[in-house]
């Protein structure tokens, strides 16, 4: 352990000796300073509010202390006090705070009044400080929890999307148990980090940790999940987002990216023992838009014939080249002969309907010195896809205790186990069901598939996936895996764990020490079959094909963290100081072993394989066991000075020292500096102006995300015995690089906030430019060099944008009310630097077999590109003449273009990243009836398609069809500039249609990927006062019932056959590709919440 | 008050133990794997290296017709079509520069001046020519001098050099090490085409160091022959050196390794097996095999009952059975009504494969120098009158008799005797006897060359190209390439995105990055 850590250690555990100290021996220290004991009295009183009725769950703490109770509820409330106590304050959250003198008296009676300008007042900014959101210098935007609980998502954050302005989320159809992209303000850094923010659960710092799919494999084709799944809504009390990074400065380089701080539920005091239950119960639908491209006219066959045997359709099942559909009997793949007719959705027959059942059950209450709340929620889901389920259960437990009048305990924890059986195969062309159905003709039945899976043939295909064409291992049969079962199996318990205790030295100081364990294990089992996307079950010598994987993984996060800190009043002027430090340490260790070549057929086990993990002269790369090891220390502080309620200036620092870096230069400093200007104080004349505050920023933050441990050394393989010499190798395809420093990020905002109107009208602006320097950049390198990529300092790129949010209540009565709110989002994202001459730095290459540049999805690249929005696309066009006409070969067949700012022929088409995200909510409530209507829309990215690439060149879509009848003529010239009368015939059309993949000509398959969508509709009736009404059941505090719909409608795209939204992974790699994700999905929820 | 003081003064010292330490003390010790390689003997580097790349069916073989892949499957299309495509240029050059290059660069580097390593180094030399001879070969200028050397030298974007300066080099290079080879210095263990495990095996320095200079000597008359077109003289300078030095005198002295076929497989033929229906002997080669009646035919060749399944298919090899694919020829025209060619079977074409119990089995040997080669090497040379010793029939018999003794080493095959031997050299299309002027005689040689290197494409390839035997005719597919013949393989096209502006001075001077443009020593 290090000297540094020793010493965090140290001071943590001297801080808490030091609290115990006072707990157990305060009485002692004082009978020896002064004789006087303390005396007790009781202090007791009733709350009202401006109406005069009783007020119900108003805190009632003694100044500088942690003494407190809450009113009951009959507005009453009593409390102990020692006699040297001096000021009550009173608070309830949209009133005014009220001190009281206490000045020796035992009753005391206060009425509260509402203050307008402090809705949504009290912020949970960085570190869990609670702040007047007046204070601010930055934009933090309160999510209601309400709002996930109606419209629940099984990731929660996924019901969030065009909810915040500047947050923007991008679900992947992946599958029940799938990740979302979470993006705020932008993607600061190119892929290849964590671009997604921190997220602060009960002060215990959480990477999103998005395991999205992002390649091939079993296990990168298939969405894993991320963090957010561990924390149930049900048991959310507050959530905000801290968008910008002087909001997230003080979290240091986790929190590059902004943060967003979670507070689960722990009870609150003087409740009495009270139970919540909720249900909810989901069904999702896939969507379906395949008729507006796939093609229902032409069968099976090639150059215009149906294949006349069941050889030549098991050799070129693929192509759907054939003939016009004539319903007559046509042989199968299966050698079944079949009316030749269309049946052309057969995906949306092989998927199923999805399903969540959730129910969760909490148990709070509260004393005068404490309060707890305890959980269970367990949720069973099943995906659209077969076979695919998911299954959690959260147990959560929040407790609040005073243990002395002074020193406060909190204690969270959160249990986590989930289970994440068959997550669907996307992105990929190789396994999975929509890469296999987009892809086969139209005129086999999904029956066919389903009936006769398996190779039926006695010999040695037996038991192999009855081959349906000739791309058997590319498309496969769905069914094969089904019926064979193929699983993939992602258990993770994840226990989130945090100590907080909190010592009031005086009225104005205190201190603070904080533990928190995270602790995590992720166990992954999965086979490959004998005979999947094979002819035959054998291997070349004798034993049986295959594979059979388990993977587990251990991780523990540390942090733990103390804090000092002070407010007091000098008349006018306000300090708030407070300086901590942090040490983070995570360690992770992976177990893996594999087998294949087995003995046993259909038996999928280490034991019954020959050649295992460690033993493969094919993955000499392969490590069983294998660690990592991080840490970051850090110390930060900040100060705020306050002017009379009217001016605000807020200063943070923080310097973290990084373990991965080169330890000649390790660490980074990072400032902030803002300010917050309550105009509406010197504007108190002006009756429309509830409140108005103008505020400002600047700070500079920092990651290195993007490193790995251990990656500035470069390690060798040692390959098993070769005829019993042992070979050696090199890892890997990176050139290591020892020296790379922290990326920098620096953001600049101006706010404006305005209440008018009696506060009926809100708006938030704000206007923020995020410069981010020195990126660590896995740089694509010629491979001629030994190695594919190196990760350098280069590159520089820029998100600005311009947030807005207008919140109003057009009407209201008594019973009647309706609040409307807009918030929208632009962002303008621009490459400024990419660090070398050409000015563009490539990413990925679609059509590419080199990895990490790895796409093989056949279309296009994505590129950095000097000048340009992030995440460009880049592909090949049609070869155009000065006059804009399609050039055509002399026989009159397609060319592609040349030249171009990359002089490859590529040319950019624009960013996957949309310019314009928003949402708008309307909420329509009569008495007890609320219903929720949310539209929300993304514009101005764009996203390339390569299902419509596949359908197109495999005869599938209806692009397809031009020429089947007579040959096809493009409408082109030849270079002479005479029109093109060259016919490509029906033979030749296959090779036309495929001149697009080999040519990269992408123009037919390039869309915005734009969407307006209805995106919710709920309704959820409050029976709380109905049921008042029936004494027999006053045992019931409260009851509600909703229901919602998600994805009712879409009511623009411009993508065809597809939701634009069924983007395959939550990475940033495979960014504007659209290839073989499920569809997306309608969902219709019911909700019960019950409150006893 | 007293007791708050307290706890202030041991807040402070808190703080003040925070600061004392440092906060990055054992950093750079959290910050090492403890289980990573981070050393290793530069002699396991080499020996790993020495599985180089040789060429693949679809790529070289293609080319030179004995192979092909007659369907337009888009991702397939390639050299039987005559089509430029991406993924079936790049083998060679990601092979090479990812696997071999980078760890006989690093190994080097490790080596350094050692002089107790000496003939690991220069071991080490010699294999790197060989590997940068292919990549000359195969593509023309190539990164040479920089190439491998992101981590030794930090550089990423490595620059083209002309393949004939690169080939100076690799003379200097070669000679060098041989003469620095030293009898009484180190033995190399781990190499695996002579060292202790290897199937050539020597025990002690002095008969490795033999082994060694005849395989360096045998790569430099590969190298002297590739000038017989651009600059004889230089040519035959060079090969009277190599000759003079001592190159390969039997089977005993091949490089090659052999395979397992369970643990280690033959990649390459392993792939065969998969889309097994698409792959098929080309007609040029099938014939060639027939009308000599060859004894190697039945282990080259096989006729499957169901040429998708080749892996279980049950094979027919008798020799008067076979039949290729013609060249220039896909299969919807093979299939469609009334074609003329031999329509399908099972669920693939009625046309035979290449073997894969044998010369495709994944557990084949894999050649990269030998006797045979050299011996066909030398009989030209012979009859060029660049050496002046044997006689060229002896070079030609000796080498075709070496190349049937090693068909031994495939697996499921019995011995050629040695009457089959010499009813195959009495062939009426194979007996040297019969050849009269040099051309007849050059075309006999060459044409066995091109058998022997079945599966060493990069080989077959270059002395197609270099000698222009076997008498091929061009595949005129759509015409792509202006009625000739595949010169080079393209760069890959990542190498344009990536390491632009090299790509693009490298294309320039070759004439374009197409298959048409040539090689150094292939001047028309």
């Amino acid at each position: 352990m290090s000297k540094c850590h020793l010493s965090i250690y140290a001071s943590m555990l001297l801080f808490f000796v030091v609290c115990q100290h006072s707990v157990a021996f305060g009485g002692g220290d004082r009978t020896s300073i002064s004789p006087p004991l303390l005396q007790q009295l009781t202090i007791s009183g009733k709350v009202t509010d401006e109406t005069g009725a009783t007020f119900p769950g108003v805190n009632v703490v003694v100044k500088g202390t942690t003494t407190g109770t809450a009113t009951s509820a009959d507005g009453t409330y009593s409390l102990d006090v020692s006699s040297d106590a001096v000021t009550l304050i009173f608070s309830f959250v949209g009133y005014a705070q009220e001190e009281v003198a206490i000045g020796g008296r035992t009753t005391i009676n206060i009425a509260l009044t509402p203050d307008v300008t402090s809705l949504n007042e009290i912020v949970v900014t960085a570190l869990g400080v609670q702040k007047e959101s007046k204070r601010l210098g930055y934009s933090a935007t309160t999510v209601q929890p309400d709002y996930m609980i109606t419209n629940r998502t099984t990731n929660m954050m996924e019901s969030l999307e065009g909810k915040v302005a500047g947050l923007n989320i991008t679900p992947p159809a992946a599958g029940a148990g799938s990740s979302t992209q979470i993006r705020l303000r932008g993607q600061a850094a190119f892929a290849g980090g964590n671009n997604s923010p921190l997220f602060v659960v009960n002060g215990l710092p959480l990477d999103q940790a998005a395991a999205g799919a992002n390649g091939n494999g079993q296990v990168e084709q298939r969405d894993r999940g991320d963090n957010l799944q561990n924390i149930n809504p049900d048991d959310i009390e507050t959530m905000t987002v801290l968008k910008g990074a002087t909001a997230a400065a003080i979290y240091g380089a986790r929190a590059a990216n902004g943060a967003i701080i979670i507070t689960t539920k722990s009870g609150s005091k003087n409740q009495g023992i009270g139970v919540d239950f909720t249900s909810s119960y989901t069904t999702s639908h896939a969507l379906n838009f395949m008729d507006e491209i796939v093609q229902t006219e032409y069968g099976a066959g090639q150059a215009g014939v149906r294949f006349a045997t069941q050889g030549a359709v098991q050799g070129n099942g693929q192509w759907g080249w054939g003939e016009k559909l004539d319903g007559v009997p046509t042989v199968n793949f299966d050698g079944v002969m079949r009316p030749y007719s269309a049946h052309p959705y057969q995906l949306f027959d092989f998927l199923q309907t999805g399903t969540n059942f959730t129910n969760t059950v909490g148990l709070s209450g509260g004393g005068t010195n404490g309060s707890f709340r305890a959980s269970f929620s367990n949720t069973d889901a099943t995906g659209i896809q077969p076979s695919n389920e998911y299954k959690k259960r959260i147990f959560n437990i929040g407790i609040n205790q005073n243990i002395t009048s002074k020193l406060k305990l909190q204690l969270n924890i959160n249990y986590a186990n989930e289970e994440n059986i068959n997550p669907p195969q996307v992105g990929t062309q190789g396994e999975g069901a929509v890469n296999f159905f987009n892809r086969m003709p139209i005129n086999t039945p999904i029956e066919a598939y389903r009936d006769n899976a398996i190779d039926p043939n006695l010999g040695p295909t037996f038991g192999s996936e009855y081959k349906t064409n000739g791309f058997l291992g590319t498309i496969n049969n769905p069914y094969y895996q089904l019926q064979k079962k193929q699983f993939f199996l992602d258990e993770k318990n994840r226990l989130l764990g945090t100590a907080t205790l909190r010592y009031q030295l005086t009225d104005w100081l205190y201190a603070q020490g904080r533990y928190n364990y995270d602790r995590g294990t992720n166990f992954m089992e999965w086979n490959v079959l004998n005979g999947a996307g094979a002819t035959t079950v054998l291997n070349a010598d004798g034993t049986f094909r295959g594979r059979y994987d388990i993977r587990q993984i251990e991780s523990t996060d540390i942090n733990a963290d103390f804090l000092i800190g002070g407010n007091k009043d000098f008349g006018k002027f306000s300090v708030d100081a407070s300086f901590g430090g942090n040490t983070w340490r995570r360690n992770s260790s992976t177990n893996q072993q594999y087998a294949r070549n087995f003995v046993v057929p259909d038996l999928y086990s280490i034991k019954n394989g020959t050649i295992f993990g460690v033993t493969d002269p094919d993955n000499t790369g392969y490590q069983p066991y294998s660690i990592s090891e991080t840490r970051i220390n850090s110390l930060y502080g900040w100060a705020e000075l306050g002017y009379n309620g009217l001016l605000y200036l807020n200063v943070t620092g923080r310097k973290d020292w990084f373990s991965v870096l080169n330890p000649a230069d390790n660490s980074k400093f990072y400032p902030s500096v803002s300010g917050s200007f309550i105009f509406s104080e010197l504007l108190a004349d002006q009756a429309w102006l509830t409140y108005g505050k103008l505020r400002s920023s600047w700070a500079r933050v920092g990651s290195v995300n993007a490193v790995n441990p251990y990656e500035g050394v470069l390690t060798y393989s040692i390959n098993p015995p070769f005829n019993g010499q042992v070979l050696a190798g090199i890892n890997g395809t990176g050139a290591p690089n020892p020296s790379l420093i922290p990326f920098t990020i620096t953001e600049k905002e101006l706010g404006l906030e305005m209440r008018m109107f009696n506060n009926k009208v809100l708006l938030d602006v704000a206007v923020f430019d995020k410069v981010t320097t020195d990126q660590i950049l896995d740089v694509s390198i010629s491979n001629a060099s030994g190695y594919n990529t190196t990760k350098q300092n280069k590159a520089s790129l820029k998100n600005s944008g311009v947030e807005l949010l207008i919140e109003a209540t057009p009407f209201e009565t008594n019973d009647f009310k309706w609040t409307t709110s807009w918030n929208n989002t632009y962002l303008k994202t621009e490459v400024l630097d990419v660090g070398n001459e050409s000015g563009t730095i490539l990413l990925i290459y679609f059509n590419g077999t080199t990895a990490p540049a790895n796409g093989n999805e056949f279309l296009g690249e994505l590129r950095y590109t000097e000048g340009l929005a992030m995440n460009q696309l880049y592909t090949r066009t049609y070869l155009r003449n000065e006059e804009g006409e399609i050039l055509v070969t002399p026989t009159g067949r397609l060319r592609a273009s040349t030249g171009g700012p990359i002089n490859t022929g590529y040319f950019p088409i624009g960013s996957s990243i949309p310019k314009y995200t928003g949402g708008w909510t309307n909420t329509f409530s009569y008495k007890n009836l609320i219903l929720g209507v949310f539209i929300d829309y993304k514009f101005g990215g764009m996203v390339m398609s390569s299902t419509l690439l596949n359908m197109t060149r495999q005869g599938h879509s209806k692009m397809s069809l031009g020429g089947r009848e007579g040959g096809l003529i493009i409408d082109g010239v030849y270079d002479n500039g005479e029109p093109n009368t060259s016919v490509i015939p029906v033979a030749s059309l296959q090779g036309h249609y495929s001149d697009y993949r080999n040519l990269q000509i992408g123009d037919p398959f390039v869309f915005k990927s734009d969407f307006v969508k209805l995106r919710t509709i709920s309704l959820s009736y409050n029976f709380s006062s109905a049921i008042k009404k029936v004494e027999k059941l006053n045992f019931v505090k409260g009851l509600t019932l909703s229901a919602a719909c998600r994805n009712v409608a879409i009511l623009y795209k411009d993508l065809p056959g597809l939701d634009p939204e069924s983007v395959q992974s939550s990475g940033d790699f495979r960014a504007g590709y659209e290839g073989s994700a499920l569809p997306t999905t309608r969902s219709y929820n019911l909700t019960l919440n019950v409150k006893f | 008050m007293k007791a708050i003081k307290h706890y202030k003064y041991s807040l402070l010292i808190c703080s003040v133990l925070f600061f004392s330490g440092g906060c990055d003390k054992d950093f750079e010790e959290i910050n090492t794997n403890p289980y990573a390689v981070v050393k290793i003997d530069p002699a396991l580097l080499f020996a790993g290296a020495q599985r180089s790349h040789v060429g693949t069916w679809a790529a070289e073989h293609t080319i030179v017709q004995q192979f092909v892949i007659p369907s337009n499957q888009g991702a397939t299309l390639g050299f039987s079509l005559n089509a430029d495509i991406d993924g079936n240029s790049n083998p060679k050059w990601d092979q090479s520069y990812g696997g071999a290059v980078r760890s006989l660069v690093q190994a080097l580097e490790l080596i350094g001046e050692d002089p107790a390593r000496n003939n690991l180094r220069n071991m080490i030399r010699i294999w790197k020519a060989q590997v940068f001879m292919g990549l000359v070969d195969a593509y023309g200028r190539v990164p040479y001098l920089d190439a491998g050397r992101a981590v030794t030298d930090l550089i990423y974007y490595p620059e083209y050099v002309d393949g004939a300066v690169i080939y100076d080099d690799l003379y200097t290079e070669i000679t060098e090490a041989l003469a620095e080879l030293d009898p009484a210095g180190d033995f190399v263990s781990a190499d695996i085409f002579y060292g202790f495990n290897a199937e050539n095996s020597t025990s002690t320095s002095a008969d490795q160091v033999v082994k060694w200079k005849k395989l360096g000597n045998s790569l430099l008359l590969r190298l002297g022959m590739r000038y017989s077109k651009v600059n004889p003289s230089k040519g035959s300078a060079i090969v009277a050196e190599a000759f003079a030095g001592g190159v390969m005198t039997s089977n005993a002295d091949n490089a090659y390794i052999k395979y397992d076929g369970s643990k280690y497989v033959l990649a390459e033929n392993n792939n065969l097996r998969n889309f097994s229906a698409q792959n098929y002997a080309a007609e040029p080669f099938v014939e060639q095999l027939k009308a000599t009646n060859d004894p190697r035919g039945k282990y080259i060749l096989a006729a499957y009952a169901d040429p998708g399944a080749v892996a279980t298919s049950p094979a027919d090899t008798v020799l008067a059975n076979q039949f290729g694919v013609p060249i220039g020829v896909i299969d919807t025209e093979i299939t469609a009504e009334g074609s003329p060619y031999r329509g399908k079977r099972g669920t693939g074409l009625n046309y035979s494969q290449m073997n894969g119990s044998a010369i495709a089995s994944p557990a084949a040997p894999e050649f990269y120098v030998t006797y045979a080669q050299t011996s066909l090497l030398l009989a030209e040379a012979r009859q060029r009158g660049w050496i002046t010793t044997g006689s060229a029939q002896t070079y030609y018999e000796e080498a075709i008799r070496a190349d049937m003794e090693n068909y031994d080493l495939y697996p499921g095959t019995i011995a050629i005797t040695p009457s089959e031997m010499n009813t195959y050299l009495s062939d009426p299309l194979v007996d040297f006897s019969l050849a009269t002027t040099d051309e007849e005689i050059f075309e006999l040689i060459n044409t066995q060359y091109w058998v022997v290197n079945i599966r060493n494409g990069t080989e077959a390839f270059a002395n197609f190209r270099r000698s222009g035997y076997p008498a091929l005719e061009p595949n005129l597919y759509n015409d792509d390439l202006n009625g000739g013949f595949v010169r080079r393989l393209s760069y890959p096209d990542r190498e344009a995105s990536v390491n632009t502006e090299n790509y693009l001075a490298a294309s320039e001077a070759l004439g374009g990055d197409n298959l048409l443009s040539r090689v150094f020593w292939d001047v028309p």
